[in-house]
């Protein structure tokens, strides 16, 4: 078989589309995320990253090695929009879509061959379309399978020069004959499934390259990391990998953290919070017409230890008064005295089957989820800002919470209104 | 203290006071143990999560009195791995060495002064008969809630009606009502709502001895039987008005063979994953029931029934109708049904003490 497998993955994406609506940010280093002292760097321009700035980065360090960065606030909802254009340009060339993230996605084009050509022109042309239709750059990748075509495209990347990107031609082809040479130098954790603590125990083996993880016998790998990771990176070191490209795989939780630029430990104040973020999650919950039975609570102490409690409960729903109602609940576990300085919210358990358990009392989830649809049509003819908890009204208006907003903290160092 | 007792007595034991104890580790680390202690040759038995308290007194071989706290999962799956015979106990220090000749373990065992005291609560005290009230436990406790965040509705009512004793329990989609004539613990009026988890527990040891006596205090209640106490908090606040739900009149009734409505039942529900309800559809010719579950197929059972009434087709969550069909005795059961959106009522025939009420599901 050949190479019909291809990893799209935008180059700096998040900055990218933010230097689009910024032309007068062109040619500097910018980075999308968090600005406040306790932010983080989501993205970072090839400017940004010739600064040795890179995304996780915390917000500080960045503005140390760069003090001219220019912070750009995430606007996920934005990306969202852009990414669903991308994929439907991926989706011209194949039907065989599986979206990764926003950014990236793996086509299969092996079908579409007479049609389309080869995977590496179908590489050239969906880069062509990218960039003629949304002015945005990506890198492809095309090899036998998902774990190589996605180490090929890391090899497509526009290489960070000391005055911007040096860009390629975008497209790395890997084949079959191939493998072996370039998986032999790369570090191992560069492959799926090596987190720091794989990492650490291949280490301690001695093992630093794909190419002597790939010279360790199945036996010693399974008996020191386990049987499913043992044989997984095993087969991975060869360059074998079976999985499909995945269609439609539907996402199976939905959930918003936030990170206060003060520690939070009065109730009241927590659960204003919670309201947002409920808000919030209960919004991508309706978009995505579906409704959940579990809502997890997570919350980081100023220590950085992390708690997190769940309620699963019989009857799917997407009421945003019923899920506050059980995350108030979750909280009476949590210990509001040491500070919280994280709370998230999630939920899982998701359900597109509508059927509706019918109740005996009067006061069934429908009739909540009746009136809160209601408040979900004001806000889609008048703005996200338009009507909300009274409880989230501040100063300047309702404070409504979406997906991106101090993800990846809070811009201004300044206490809750 | 130091003691000697059969393997298989103290399996029972722990195994049934390791229920009292809380599932996830709260605020109270002790309570994960179970409390021993001995006097003489009496040895008492305590696991509580402080609303659930189980209490069991055994005659073992004393030889040295004390008192201890030992981790109880831990306890309990030590004690039935163990070989048949006698094992021993022995505290050393912080530690209690647990042996029976040949296995030999040792324990590091929690601070015995920081396990809640236990007051038996008094009150009211009745005694009755448990042949009736197993079966009556079996039927109604299954309809509790599990979700904590209904309190009101993790119990069962119990209530004092003018033949006996009544025992209700919902958890809002489907409700069981269970009457004991004869039974009077409670006085007129009189109503308590017990945890549906310690009657679980209760119903466990009731087909072993003859008698219980229940003791009703102001806030907890108390189950005897033979030499186990079960406490329990009780539920505090208002029960739904379950009488008002209870349909006055139905239009339409089926008659059906219990077995073979169970049988066909399981079969279809290979076809209703998760929340996928089963339909039922009933004409005076044909009763048929129908799963369908998209992207994968259909089950379709017909299924042999006396049917009078108009045509409906009512959808359920075959696990509640499953529920409420099991737990009944008679060999033939009625369904009322009004429409495909009002409570339906499942009873064995001619069978007065036991109604089995259950909500549909809608289906678009």
């Amino acid at each position: 078989m050949t190479t019909p497998i291809l990893h799209v993955d935008m180059d700096a994406f998040f900055a990218s589309v933010e230097l689009l609506r910024h032309p007068e940010l062109e040619g500097k280093p910018v980075v999308v995320g968090g600005s406040g002292s306790r932010g983080v760097v989501a993205a970072a321009s090839y400017e940004a990253r010739s600064y040795g700035i890179y995304s996780a980065m915390s917000s500080r360090r960045a503005r140390r090695l760069c003090k001219d960065l220019v912070f750009i606030s995430g606007d996920y909802e934005f990306y969202v929009e852009i990414s669903e254009r991308i994929m439907n340009i991926l989706r011209r060339f194949t039907p065989l879509v599986e979206p990764l993230s926003l950014d990236e996605a793996f086509l299969d084009v092996g079908g579409v061959r007479r049609v389309h050509g080869e995977p590496k022109s179908i590489a050239h042309k969906i880069r062509n379309s990218i960039y003629e239709e949304e002015g945005l750059r990506c890198s492809v990748g095309a090899s036998v399978n998902k774990f190589l075509a996605k180490l090929s495209s890391e090899n497509a990347k526009p290489k960070v020069g000391p005055k911007g990107p040096i860009y390629g031609d975008g497209v790395f082809l890997l084949n079959e004959s191939e493998i072996g040479t370039f998986l032999e130098p790369l570090a191992v954790n560069a492959m799926w499934g090596v987190g720091p603590k794989t990492h650490k125990k291949l280490n301690a083996l001695g093992i630093e390259t794909i190419g002597e993880l790939g010279r360790v016998s199945e036996g010693s790998l399974v008996s020191s990391l386990g049987k499913a990771t043992g044989q997984q990176l095993w087969r991975l070191a060869r360059g074998i990998d079976d999985r499909n490209v995945l269609v439609d795989q539907e996402a199976k939780s939905i959930g918003h953290e936030e990170t206060f630029s003060k520690d939070l430990i009065k109730r009241e104040d927590v659960e204003r919070e919670l309201v947002r973020l409920v808000d919030s999650v209960v919004w991508r919950l309706r978009k995505s017409k579906k409704k959940c039975r579990t809502i997890s609570l997570k919350v980081r102490y100023s220590d950085f230890s992390t708690f997190s409690r769940s309620h699963t409960s019989s009857e799917p729903t997407w009421s945003s008064s019923v899920l506050l109602e059980e995350a108030k609940r979750l909280l009476d576990d949590v210990d509001l005295n040491h500070g919280i300085r994280l709370l998230g919210v999630s939920v899982t358990n998701l359900d597109k089957n509508f059927v509706e358990q019918l109740r005996f009392s009067e006061d069934s989830y429908s009739d909540r989820e009746n009136t809160e649809g209601v408040v979900e049509l004001i806000r889609d003819r008048f703005g996200a800002a338009s009507i909300g908890p009274a409880s989230i009204l501040g100063s300047s208006g309702i404070r409504v919470k979406r997906k991106g907003e101090q993800q990846w903290g809070p811009d201004h160092d300044s206490t809750v209104e | 203290m130091k003691f000697k007792c059969e393997k298989e007595l103290l399996e029972k034991t722990f195994s049934l006071a390791r229920r009292a104890t809380p599932n996830r580790s709260g605020t109270n680390p002790v309570l994960a143990g179970l409390y021993v202690e001995l006097k003489k040759n009496k040895l008492v038995v305590l696991g509580s999560d402080l609303d659930l308290t189980i209490r069991i007194e055994l005659t073992v071989g004393g030889e040295e009195d004390g008192k201890v706290v030992i981790p109880g999962a831990l306890l309990s799956d030590i004690i039935r791995v163990l070989e048949e015979g006698q094992i021993s106990f022995e505290t050393k220090e912080d530690e209690i060495q647990i042996n029976n000749g040949k296995s030999e373990f040792n324990l590091r065992t929690l601070p015995v002064d920081e396990f809640p005291k236990f007051e038996e609560p008094g009150g009211n005290e009745a005694t009755i008969n448990t042949k009736s009230l197993s079966n009556a436990f079996e039927q109604v406790v299954k309809a509790a809630s599990m979700d904590d965040a209904r309190p009101i509705l993790t119990g069962v009512l119990l209530a004092a009606e003018e033949e006996g004793l009544r025992l209700v329990a919902t958890d809002s989609y489907r409700m069981a009502i269970r009457d004991i004539p004869g039974t009077e613990i409670l006085s007129r009026d009189e109503l308590v709502l017990v945890p549906s988890r310690a009657l679980d527990v209760v119903k466990r040891i009731l087909n072993e001895d003859k008698e219980l006596t229940v003791v009703l205090g102001e806030k907890e209640a108390v189950f005897k039987i033979g030499n186990i106490n079960i406490v329990t908090r009780l539920i505090e606040g208002e029960f739904p008005n379950y009488k008002g739900l209870i349909p006055e009149k139905n239009k339409n009734k089926l008659i059906i063979n219990r077995e073979e409505t169970l049988a066909a039942l399981q079969r279809v529900k290979l076809l209703a994953r998760e929340a996928t309800p089963i339909r039922l559809s009933m004409t005076d010719k044909k009763i048929e029931l129908l799963a369908i579950e998209q992207d994968i197929g259909q089950a379709t059972e017909t299924i042999d029934g006396n049917y009078s009434g108009e045509e409906i087709t009512v959808a359920f969550n075959p696990d509640y109708l499953i529920d409420g069909l099991e737990v009944i005795s008679t060999e033939e059961v009625s369904l009322e049904t009004t429409d495909a959106l009002k409570p339906a009522i499942l009873k064995g025939l001619n069978e007065e003490n036991f109604l089995y009420l259950l909500m549909p599901v809608r289906v678009s």
